[in-house]
């Protein structure tokens, strides 16, 4: 058990620092290739979940489908349309991020900073692995909200979207050993769904305004 | 009984996809609003009867009271009301090429799916499916913000879409929180993230964890409700969408996501036993909201925009009413919640026909509206000063009740704040839009005459529909609101 938790720490912070790579790539093919990274940590949690439960417990935990769903969907199938969705779209914008990288990184670790302090906070939360993971996938979800606000491209907003339900992911399974089976589904098909969704409108901004470049969205103001 | 409140608008959707012939798609989809209001009306009589009503399939995962029952009637009888209204504008619209089969086949599938997952948000209790509904509203109402795909509507849609996504996400961080606190303290249970379940043990999940799932929780359901300043996607996507799906968007789909907020902030005032962290927050949120629709509503250049700003001041108000929680302020804001529905549907409907007629949604290129439309601009005119608080309409009665309870609570400076701001709407809406009614139209030819039937007819039943309702609350409804207000306040204070 206790070699156990130290496997998910050891992949909790393995997340955590792609999360770090993330912020500090700067072109599109990048940017997909490090959440695939991302994903592939994360089924890997998935993978060793479903496997304690096999060995130590001798039966088969819904926790297999969410593998297959994380391995299918999130770096498999979601990547592809991603890349599919790059080419056919012309990002010839200059300079993708409003804040340079150097400063984008020292502000991660600030969130990282700020997410230990706050959780430490909060007392209630006995165990020392639950609280670190708690810290760990917060700051995910933090780092994938400043990835998508310091990003020009509206590419980089759906995957700064993408990472953010990456580290919701790693919360749930990590804090309470997986949600209800049918919570767990319904939120990977309503993530797959907003990403297609935002998929459309990518091609309907780039045919609309000749360019993903967020900044020109401006006409809707007051 | 209550499956048959899902199947339904399944039903619809899908068979308006079998045909191509624009008559059959307009009766198959007011038959399925009126089936659906039908349903909604016989279970709403029946929980008044019984109380509760759950359904046993998958550890109850469809849970039905009063508070539902409240947003259940708003959402079914508006619900109706649009898809009535929509056959005329769709038509209207076909007619002058503007849309074609094919999308009106979209408009109107999508149409019913999204009353199906917001139908879903309120009858579960199943905290994770009342997210994953509220995250299905949101993309079943994309395309509905995106119709007209000219760049306005794109960038409205592409804002509604990830702001409202990145919020949601938030709030599922916190319902994850609140599920950790009660796997914690009550081990892993089939039940353990049914609001039943969380509700009756409230007592026993641990403070402070509560305190940071409200949190997000309030964040990102307040994003969906539109409380400043997560409110800025509403503007953009109230007004460029088609004036029923406005209609909807601002009636109904906001009472939704209240409904998410509210039934957390129950839990977590029966754990904590007392409302003070709470009703902080919601007053804070709520008085901001107020504060920020009133500067921009003073601003305004466009009618549909100004509508969607006085959403954001309701909701504000409702958060208003459950952060002070009295019996008063509790029932105020859900009768609040009902009224505003109303009236803003109405009001929404009225700006349609303006936008068909006048084909602009400028204030200063609409003149003349009682001589072109009498029957709109009259309702317009009296929806302006109904939705400002005026009597008899409804919203007066819910508002005085509010402000009633924040005085009778000791809290001057909310109320004075309040009282300023409704009185700063007042001003910015009348200054601003009276210039649209009277006198001649100036551009162009504007003939005379309503454009449709259903279009008048809509708009005279909500009209009265408000009026009675302000003068007179019928008897059933105020004991349904009143049992709705024990579940929220749960015997706290």
């Amino acid at each position: 058990m206790d070699r156990l938790m130290d496997v998910l720490n050891l992949l909790s912070i393995l997340i955590l620092i792609s999360a770090f790579i993330l912020v500090a790539n700067k072109r599109m093919n990048s940017y997909i290739k490090t959440f695939r990274l991302q994903s592939i940590f994360l089924a890997v949690i998935a993978a060793i979940f479903s496997l304690y439960h096999i060995f130590e417990e001798g039966r088969l935990e819904g926790v297999i489908v969410i593998f297959f769903l994380i391995v299918s969907l999130k770096v498999v199938y979601i990547p592809n349309k991603l890349k599919t969705i790059t080419k056919k779209v012309d990002y010839k914008v200059e300079k993708d991020f409003f804040v340079n990288i150097p400063i984008s990184v020292i502000i991660c670790c600030g969130l990282v900073i700020m997410t230990w302090y706050v959780i430490s906070r909060v007392t209630d939360i006995n165990d020392a692995y639950n609280s670190r993971f708690l810290i760990y996938s917060i700051s995910v979800i933090l780092i994938g909200l400043f990835f998508m606000i310091s990003r020009k491209k509206a590419i980089g907003q759906i995957i700064g979207f993408l990472v953010i339900e990456n580290g919701m992911f790693m919360a749930a399974m990590l804090t309470t050993s997986g949600m209800p089976m049918i919570v767990e589904l319904g939120i990977f098909f309503d993530l797959l769904t907003a990403v297609l969704i935002m998929g459309v409108f990518v091609f309907r901004i780039n045919e609309s305004f000749e360019s993903i470049d967020i900044n020109k969205l401006r006409n809707l103001k007051g | 009984m209550i499956l048959l409140l899902f199947i339904i608008p399944i039903l619809t959707a899908l068979s308006i996809w079998v045909t191509q012939n624009r008559k059959i798609i307009n009766i198959l989809n007011i038959t399925g609003a009126f089936l659906l209001l039908a349903v909604s009306l016989y279970l709403t009589g029946e929980v008044m009867k019984n109380g509760v009503l759950t359904t046993g399939y998958l550890y109850n995962i469809f849970y039905f009271d009063s508070f539902s029952a409240v947003i259940l009637f708003v959402t079914s009888v508006i619900g109706f009301l649009v898809a009535l209204y929509s056959t005329g504008y769709i038509n209207e619209e076909f007619r002058r090429n503007i849309v074609n089969i094919n999308k009106t086949r979209v408009y109107f599938s999508l149409l019913h799916a999204f009353i199906l997952t917001m139908l879903l948000t309120i009858t579960t209790q199943n905290m994770g499916l009342m997210w994953i509904s509220i995250e299905a509203t949101t993309l079943a109402s994309a395309f509905l913000v995106g119709f007209y795909n000219h760049k306005k509507s794109i960038e409205a849609a592409w804002k509604y879409i990830i702001i409202c996504s990145v919020g949601i996400a938030f709030a599922l961080l916190g319902i994850i929180l609140l599920y950790y606190s009660s796997v914690q303290s009550m081990g892993k249970t089939v039940e353990g993230i049914n609001w039943q379940f969380l509700y009756e043990n409230a007592a026993s999940l641990k403070g402070s964890i509560l305190k940071i799932s409200f949190m997000f929780i309030l964040v990102g359901f307040g994003t969906k409700v539109g409380l400043a300043p997560m409110h800025t996607w509403l503007p953009d996507a109230h007004s460029q969408a088609p004036s029923p799906i406005s209609a909807l968007l601002s009636g109904v789909l906001l009472n939704t996501a209240m409904y998410g907020i509210a039934r957390v902030m129950a839990i977590v005032n029966k754990s904590l036993n007392s409302n003070l962290f709470t009703g902080r927050l919601l007053l804070i949120l709520g008085i901001i909201s107020i504060g920020t629709a009133a500067v921009f509503i003073l601003v305004q250049h466009d009618f549909k925009r100004t509508l969607a700003y006085s959403s954001i001041e309701h909701m504000g108000i409702i958060a208003l009413g459950f952060g002070l929680l009295t019996p008063l302020s509790i029932f105020g804001a859900l009768y609040h919640i009902i009224n505003h529905a109303f009236t803003k549907s109405m009001l929404f409907i009225a700006s349609g026909n303006v936008y068909l007629k006048y084909e602009t949604k400028r204030i200063n290129k609409v003149h003349g509206l009682i001589w072109s439309m009498p029957v709109t601009g009259i309702v317009f005119l009296m929806g302006i000063f109904a939705i400002t608080g005026m009597p008899p309409f409804s919203v007066f009665s819910s508002e005085l009740s509010i402000i009633t309870a924040s005085f009778g609570e000791g809290h001057y400076v909310i109320a004075a704040l309040l009282l300023l701001f409704l009185v700063l709407i007042f001003a910015g809406f009348i200054t601003r839009l009276l210039g649209m009614f009277y006198g001649k139209p100036q551009e162009k030819e504007v003939r005379q005459g309503e454009l449709n039937y259903t279009g008048p007819a809509v708009l005279i039943t909500l009209l009265a529909i408000i009026t009675v309702t302000g003068l007179y609350l019928p008897v059933p409804l105020r004991t349904l609101l009143s049992a709705a207000g024990e579940i929220i306040s749960g015997g706290v204070k």
